[in-house]
């Protein structure tokens, strides 16, 4: 009873997927079927289109691994150094710096997209790649920062104590005592900024082109030129979509972990 | 919080100026790619700025802004902005608290849930969108279209008509975000101490006694953390909207982000899109205020 209730829950969840799927390996005539048939044969045209055909979908994957890669090394470089300062040591008007980088966190995209436009327009960078990585900064360098200083925190003190009475500088300390000692945050870090920066749309929409055009916005083209190739699309889509998945199940632990990381100890948190 | 050096004042300037050194970086880069487009955003709202007539631009005072107050639009998508986000959160919350004690229950096979709640989160909501919009709600050849036909009920445009059109964008952002709830919920409810359960079964306190007297208070700050950041998210909702429906029909489902958006970028109107952007923004800020005084008060008195 419990089970099956769960399980009729479960699968409002798994349903739209599994359509997908299937929907990707039918032939479109299949497709307008109606009333939809589960029995057919399954084709791979629809995948071999998606990444081979004309509106193939390989350059839009490059690109959103490139700003995804970069954003996500940017971001680390940036928020590690300063998560384990606003954690552990003594910094000057820490409390107002702090709350900044949280309230930066909370800016709508839309009051950002405007700007940016208006701006990146102005010293011809929109749609390169520098421009987007610019502006991914924006929404993943103070979510790093934040969710990094819940892990930093983390760390036993006396590790860095040891460390200081040896005389080691205080570089070396953060270096060979503290990241190797945050290296499961520094792992959820990654994954949450890379799965952010690949899933975005409304800066790649309007902020890229022809150059600069991730798989996100490849997506929302192909439905707006091909009204109808559904299956087309749900191949596409589910390519797309498939590092994110991957992503999804093979660090299911750590993106939970990352999701409550705030809200299981939440309580005693500033 | 926890800092090493004790009296030591070498030591504490030196530490404290390695802490600037660490920072800096960082909050230089937001202060460029972060504060300053803002500035210009308010700047520009107090401006004409109009791609599709050059010639009217100029400085425009409080224009942009005495216009959005006798905006009808405006109006509506601040009801719409605001429906959508209670509904949702609520719906997500409840739905995803009840989904977690239901599955807390389930002795084996927990790690089965975890994996299917995980799909939708790391889901492009572009890509969400798309899938409702063509393989769930589209008319003779969605799932839903089919499963309410089959059913025996009237079918219906769902993308189409105006309420209807509601009801799916707010069903397709709770469809993608009750698993993070669920996730929390789940993971909170893992980590409460079991004795006062025991202690409540000794009493003879029945499940809902339970329930509501010892998880709820308990689950408090990671329901608090749940509606906050859920909030925040839906106030901000793009990607999914625009493509389920691109906020139609006409505006049905036109939430001020998504207004302010099609003022800027299709309307080509950048003065009162980016006053429309403001307006958001301190909406936001408030929301934010109020949800975070209403974290900690409730922290100070709760335990």
């Amino acid at each position: 009873m419990l089970v099956s209730a769960a399980s009729l829950l479960l699968l409002v969840w798994v349903f739209p997927l599994l359509w997908a799927i299937l929907v990707s390996l039918k032939s479109e005539n299949e497709v307008l079927a109606y009333p939809p048939n589960l029995i057919f044969e399954p084709i791979a045209q629809n995948y071999k289109d998606a990444l081979f055909g004309d509106f193939s979908i390989v350059p839009s994957l490059v690109t959103s691994t490139i700003v995804a890669v970069s954003t996500t090394f940017l971001t680390i470089v940036l928020a590690v150094p300063a998560a384990y300062a606003f954690a552990r040591l003594r910094l000057p008007a820490k409390k107002t710096l702090g709350f900044y980088t949280l309230a930066t966190q909370m800016v709508p995209p839309v009051g950002l997209v405007i700007p940016y436009f208006l701006i990146l327009n102005r010293v011809n960078w929109l749609d390169t790649y520098q421009g987007m990585i610019i502006v991914y900064l924006t929404f993943s360098l103070p979510f790093a920062i934040w969710l990094m200083v819940s892990y930093m925190e983390d760390i036993p003190l006396e590790m860095e104590e040891a460390a200081l009475l040896d005389k080691a500088s205080r570089l070396q300390t953060l270096w060979h005592i503290i990241i190797p000692q945050v290296r499961g945050g520094i792992a959820v870090t990654v994954i949450f900024v890379f799965l952010n920066a690949w899933n975005e749309f409304l800066f790649a929409v309007q902020l890229g082109g022809n150059t600069v055009r991730p798989v996100t916005v490849a997506m929302y083209n192909f439905v707006s030129v091909e009204q109808t190739l559904w299956a087309k699309l749900a191949a596409a889509a589910l390519i797309a979509m498939l590092p994110v998945v991957i992503i999804g199940i093979a660090a299911q632990k750590q993106i939970v972990k990352g999701l409550t990381v705030g809200a299981v100890k939440g309580g005693g948190r500033r | 919080m926890a800092s090493l050096a004790g009296g030591n004042g070498d030591l504490n300037s030196g530490e404290k100026r390695f802490a600037v050194l660490l920072t800096a970086p960082s909050l230089l880069v937001l202060l460029l790619t972060t504060t300053f487009p803002l500035a210009y955003l308010v700047w520009s709202s107090f401006q004409t700025i109009n791609l599709a007539m050059p010639f009217l631009d100029g400085f425009a005072g409080f224009d942009n802004y005495i216009e959005m107050w006798d905006d009808s639009r405006y109006w509506h998508s601040i009801g719409l902005t605001g429906i959508y986000t209670v509904s949702s959160v609520s719906m997500q919350v409840v739905i995803g608290m009840g989904l977690a004690l239901l599955v807390m229950q389930i002795p084996q096979g927990q790690w089965i849930f975890r994996i299917v709640a995980i799909l939708p989160i790391v889901l492009a909501p572009v890509v969400v969108g798309l899938f409702w919009r063509t393989l769930m709600l589209a008319p003779n050849f969605g799932m839903i279209d089919f499963i309410i036909q089959w059913l025996g009920f009237e079918q219906v445009n769902w993308l189409g008509a105006p309420v209807p059109a509601l009801i799916s964008v707010i069903a397709i952002h709770t469809w993608q975000w009750t698993p993070f709830a669920f996730l929390v919920f789940l993971a909170s409810l893992a980590s409460l101490p079991t004795d006062v359960y025991e202690a409540a079964r000794i009493d003879k306190a029945n499940a809902l006694q339970r329930f509501w007297y010892i998880t709820l208070p308990l689950l408090r700050p990671a329901i608090v953390i749940v509606v906050i950041m859920r909030a925040m998210i839906s106030l901000a909702a793009f990607a999914a909207i625009f493509a389920a429906t691109g906020g139609g029909p006409g505006t049905a489902t036109e939430i001020l982000n998504l207004y302010a958006f099609k003022t800027s970028f299709i309307e080509l109107n950048f003065g009162y899109g980016s006053a429309l952007a403001v307006s958001l923004l301190v909406i936001t800020m408030v929301v934010s205020g109020v949800l975070f005084r209403l974290r900690t008060a409730r922290g100070a008195g709760g335990n």
